[in-house]
């Protein structure tokens, strides 16, 4: 089956609407059902006892008081669990993932780490059986930074990788000559950038419950983005075919890319119920979300680039650290990734970048909305606006210059296909009044010369797939029922982006029916064709491909049975919303139900349709236009006003990518000016593992976001040319801020989170330099 | 111990046999069968369990279950007008796309609620404010202040209907 072709029309039926969301009827009556909704007849509660040590060896770990404890079931240490060593995150077909930890280990890694794991009739009574539990440590010296790790002799944390403390290899890239590059520029640019660790803060704490049936059959029902992912790896470390794991997953209350692991809970849930017999429901308090969830890699960068005096740029050479923590997780592709991009974004022929992962002795690095690019992208923009400083240009004008374009060789390799770089930046040039705010006053208010304005500018470009790292592939599958409803099986998770909508959507556009007719199946891996998880903003332009190929091919069905009835041939009828009609006289026809219904002779039937679609990469752009008010006084940074603009090929549904953009502005506001979570670098313990100390913005704290879409430049490989929206607005949101800053108070600065300490610190500096 | 615990939810009269430490939420949730209200923090930080107790709105993982006795709770299960009839909140909710993951909705429903039953026509400062206690992480709450306002103005052209006839 071929793809469809995308051809112009002008008119359609259904997408680019913002329908109804299907899903959203039960999550505004509390009728969705998340996992910790779910409470099986005799079901226990589990819970994991965790590590007060960063490094340690374990001695000695006594559990006979918590068994002894009244309502205890099951206590289970690494004596107990199988000893497979896995990854945090296989995707399949890809091998870019580093085997390194165990269900259980007789090691800790990181402070916070599960040692023990317990399942008793209450929670209260779980909780307080990890209490009895006894663990004896021998201390091992532990490692907090990569530049303690990378020391030579430092103490190594994994006896598998590369060595040195790396997760693996480091990623090298080189493209021209970056040594006459530099020789030919005009003046260079060098700084160093890093980073905090902030969190994805969705706003369900992890939860799973287990369940094995007398065949030794484990439904497992769990908050994840990555259903067929858990069902791999339950399956590959529990020794079991994938025919018993049957992975379960209706809402969830977000994830943004750090629910694609198989953790360590969702093991030891599983095997305390197979060890109890009982169904088993393991919820993560909100402190464990920190603990044992995972964060965005904190990092250092090193970026150095050559320009001319007409502002292009002739070398960039950029060294990037990431911290990933105790284990590898998304080390590897969010190193790989985040090394690449800075092939691009800003062309450049010479380059050479060099990325490296590596273990500290803190809680783990995982996938987040971003994925190694927002760390890239932030040291990239910011030297951008450096630039343009010292050559007496607008930022804006810089950025356009160098923008990339169509046919420039990508970050995955390829040549971009479109590119809406250029049409983001001059829109929001326009629109938000760029140039004219510019010219005006820093300080608006004479009588308050204490507080500042600034504008700022920052851009990004994203895949909308994993591709080269990974190669996906998305299914689809179509069931035409008797009646002439509409049934789409898909494995695409519903992490509350819209996605199942948006396949509705593009469903009901390519069948040429309406969008009510259209249902959805999803989330349950013994139904739905098989799902690489929805990540990397891929499931519209992936998935959402497959699920046009699956209507194509059940359209054709339709119309065949149509004409067998009409006892004509399929090329004479056209179908135009869920009517059949000849395309000779097109009063006479019948609707989707007659032609699948029963007729004398001919009993009414199903029609399958079936898409698969293995892409290859796409990129959608965006610039981020921000004001910002910088109190010199107390060092406040209030975010005013974001006019975001987004290329995103074809908009499926407008008011969920407006929300993607717009939630993920406000993530991104969060990391930059207040989200950091900090652990102790003598101790290794977690310092504001909550939701009081780790500060997220809140309704008081968003600026007005008067968001703009643009359809730019549609690609080929998406449904009719739609790209993906979901990472984007994090990572230009970043760069806009900390440049806004700089035009309000002409301080530069080069990390994450900006706070108001900092920006006192440093205007205090300023003033004594002057 | 176990303690009967008699209060009022969505307008029906419960009695429910309860441990003296239970939250009002794990109550809800876990004896009364009504999962629609949400633990994200269950130390009072996100807003997640909002409920309305005697017409206030409380944290219910902050309350405990026998402080609830003789009172009258409620909960997004009973925010629908009928089976068929939504709030104009969750209508709204609905069109606007102020439900993302849905997980942060029914506490952040029943607050709304709370705050256009006290002051029908609210600023956009009064919604911000009033909203401030509960966290939504996927929207950037641009979609929330659209669906309260929308809702706001739709109850209000619905009260003056009824009071011009
Ligand atoms: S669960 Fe009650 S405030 Fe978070
Ligand atoms: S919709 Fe997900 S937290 Fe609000």
């Amino acid at each position: 089956m071929n793809k469809p072709a995308n051809n112009l029309r002008n008119a359609f039926s259904t997408i680019g609407k913002s329908v109804k969301r299907e899903d959203v009827i039960e999550k505004v009556t509390g009728e969705g059902v998340y996992v910790a909704d779910l409470k099986p007849v005799g079901m226990l509660y589990g819970k994991i006892k965790r590590s007060e040590v960063a490094h340690a060896r374990i001695k000695r770990i006594d559990v006979s008081k918590a068994l002894a404890y009244p309502g205890v079931k099951a206590v289970l240490t690494h004596e107990d669990v199988p000893r497979v060593l896995h990854y945090g995150s296989p995707h399949p077909r890809s091998v870019s993932c580093t085997k390194d930890q165990y269900i259980l280990d007789d090691k800790v890694r990181y402070w916070g780490e599960g040692v023990a794991a317990v399942a008793a009739i209450s929670e209260e009574i779980a909780d307080e059986a990890l209490d009895l539990i006894e663990v004896e440590y021998e201390e091992l010296p532990a490692v907090f930074t990569p530049e303690e790790a990378m020391k030579p002799g430092a103490p190594q944390i994994h006896e598998v990788g590369p060595g040195g403390n790396l997760v693996l290899d480091p990623v090298r890239v080189e493209r021209g000559d970056v040594d006459k590059g530099f020789a030919e520029a005009d003046f260079v640019l060098e700084g160093e950038f890093s980073g905090g660790r902030p969190m994805p803060g969705y706003m369900e704490p992890n939860v799973c419950l287990a369940d094995w049936d007398g065949s030794g059959k484990l439904t497992f029902w769990t908050s994840t983005q990555s259903s067929f992912m858990v069902r791999g790896i339950l399956a590959e470390v529990l020794g079991l075919p994938r025919t018993k794991v049957r992975v379960l997953v209706d809402h969830m209350g977000g994830g943004f890319g750090a629910k694609q692991d198989c953790f360590q809970h969702e093991f030891l849930c599983a095997l305390l119920a197979r060890e109890t017999r009982k169904p088993v429901r393991m919820e993560f308090t909100r402190c464990e979300t920190f603990l044992a969830g995972r964060s965005r890699h904190p990092f250092k960068l090193w970026l150095k680039q050559g320009f001319r005096k007409d502002g292009t740029i002739t070398a960039r050479d950029m060294r990037i650290v990431f911290d990933s923590g105790a284990y590898g997780s998304h080390s590897p592709g969010v190193t790989t990734v985040g090394t690449n991009s800075a092939t691009s974004l800003y062309r450049c022929e010479n380059v050479r970048l060099d990325g490296r992962a590596v273990y500290t002795n803190t809680p783990i690095a995982g996938a987040f909305r971003g994925y190694g690019v927002v760390q890239t992208y932030y040291a990239l923009d910011i030297q951008m606006d450096e630039a343009a400083e010292r050559l007496g240009m607008d930022p804006a004008d810089l950025k356009l210059k160098n923008a990339v374009r169509e046919g420039d060789i990508a970050p995955s390799g390829h040549a971009i296909v479109g590119h809406g770089l250029e049409a983001c930046i001059e829109h929001g040039t326009r629109v938000f009044d760029w140039k004219g705010l510019r010219q005006g006053a820093r300080c608006p208010d004479p009588a308050a010369s204490h507080v500042r304005k600034g504008w700022g500018l920052g851009c990004e470009m994203h895949g909308s797939s994993a591709y080269p790292g990974i190669k996906e592939q998305g299914n689809a599958l179509i069931k035409v029922n008797e009646d002439g409803s509409v049934t789409l099986m898909t494995g695409a998770a519903g992490l509350g982006t819209g996605a199942h909508t948006a396949l509705a959507q593009i469903a009901a556009e390519e069948l040429n029916m309406p969008f009510e007719s259209v249902s959805v199946v999803h989330g349950d891996t013994d139904a739905v064709p098989w799902d690489i998880g929805a990540f990397a903003s891929h499931t519209t332009y992936l998935v959402g491909s497959a699920t046009r190929m699956a209507a194509a091919e059940a359209r054709a069905g339709i119309l065949r049975r149509a004409a067998e009835k009409l006892q004509t041939t399929a090329d004479a009828l056209d179908m135009v919303d869920g009517r059949i009609f000849l395309r000779a006289s097109p009063d006479s026809g019948l609707t989707v139900a007659e032609a699948m219904g029963p007729t004398p002779g001919i009993p009414s039937a199903n029609i399958l349709g079936r898409g698969t679609y293995e892409p290859t990469k796409s990129y959608s752009f965006a610039a981020h236009f921000v004001e910002v008010t910088v109190d010199t006084e107390t060092g406040l940074v209030t975010v005013d006003r974001v006019v975001p603009v987004h290329d995103v090929g074809k908009v499926i549904h407008p008011i969920a990518a407006a929300g993607q953009i717009e939630g993920g502005i406000q993530q991104g506001i969060g990391h930059t000016l207040t989200e950091d979570y900090i652990i102790d670098t003598e101790t290794g313990r977690s310092l504001n593992a909550g939701l009081v100390d780790y500060k997220m913005p809140l309704s008081m704290d968003m600026p007005d976001i008067d968001t703009v879409i643009l359809e730019a430049a549609p690609d080929p490989g998406g449904p009719w040319g739609a790209k993906g929206v979901g990472e984007d607005p994090i990572i230009a949101i970043g760069p806009a801020i900390a440049n806004a800053i700089h035009d309000a108070i002409g301080v530069r600065f080069h990390h994450y989170p900006i706070t108001p300490e900092d920006i006192l610190n440093a205007l205090n500096e300023k003033e004594r330099q002057s | 111990m176990k303690q009967i615990v008699e209060l009022t939810i969505n307008g029906d009269p419960q009695s429910l046999a309860v441990e003296g430490h239970r939250s009002l939420l794990d109550t809800l949730r876990e004896e009364a069968g009504l999962t629609g209200t949400k633990k994200g923090c269950d130390v009072g930080d996100c807003g997640a369990c909002t409920v309305i107790v005697d017409g206030q709105p409380v944290n219910a993982c902050l309350m405990l279950a026998v402080e609830a006795q003789g009172r009258n709770v409620e909960t997004v299960e009973g925010m629908q007008q009928s089976i068929d009839i939504l709030h104009p909140l969750q209508d709204a909710f609905m069109r606007h796309g102020a439900s993302q993951c849905g997980f942060c909705t029914p506490g952040i429903l029943m607050m709304a609620r709370k705050l256009i039953e006290e002051n029908p026509d609210p600023s956009d400062d009064e919604i911000r404010f009033g909203l401030s206690g509960n966290i939504c992480r996927c929207t950037g709450y641009t979609k929330i202040f659209d669906a309260v306002r929308s809702a706001a103005a739709e109850i209000r052209a619905v009260r003056a209907q009824e009071e011009t006839v």
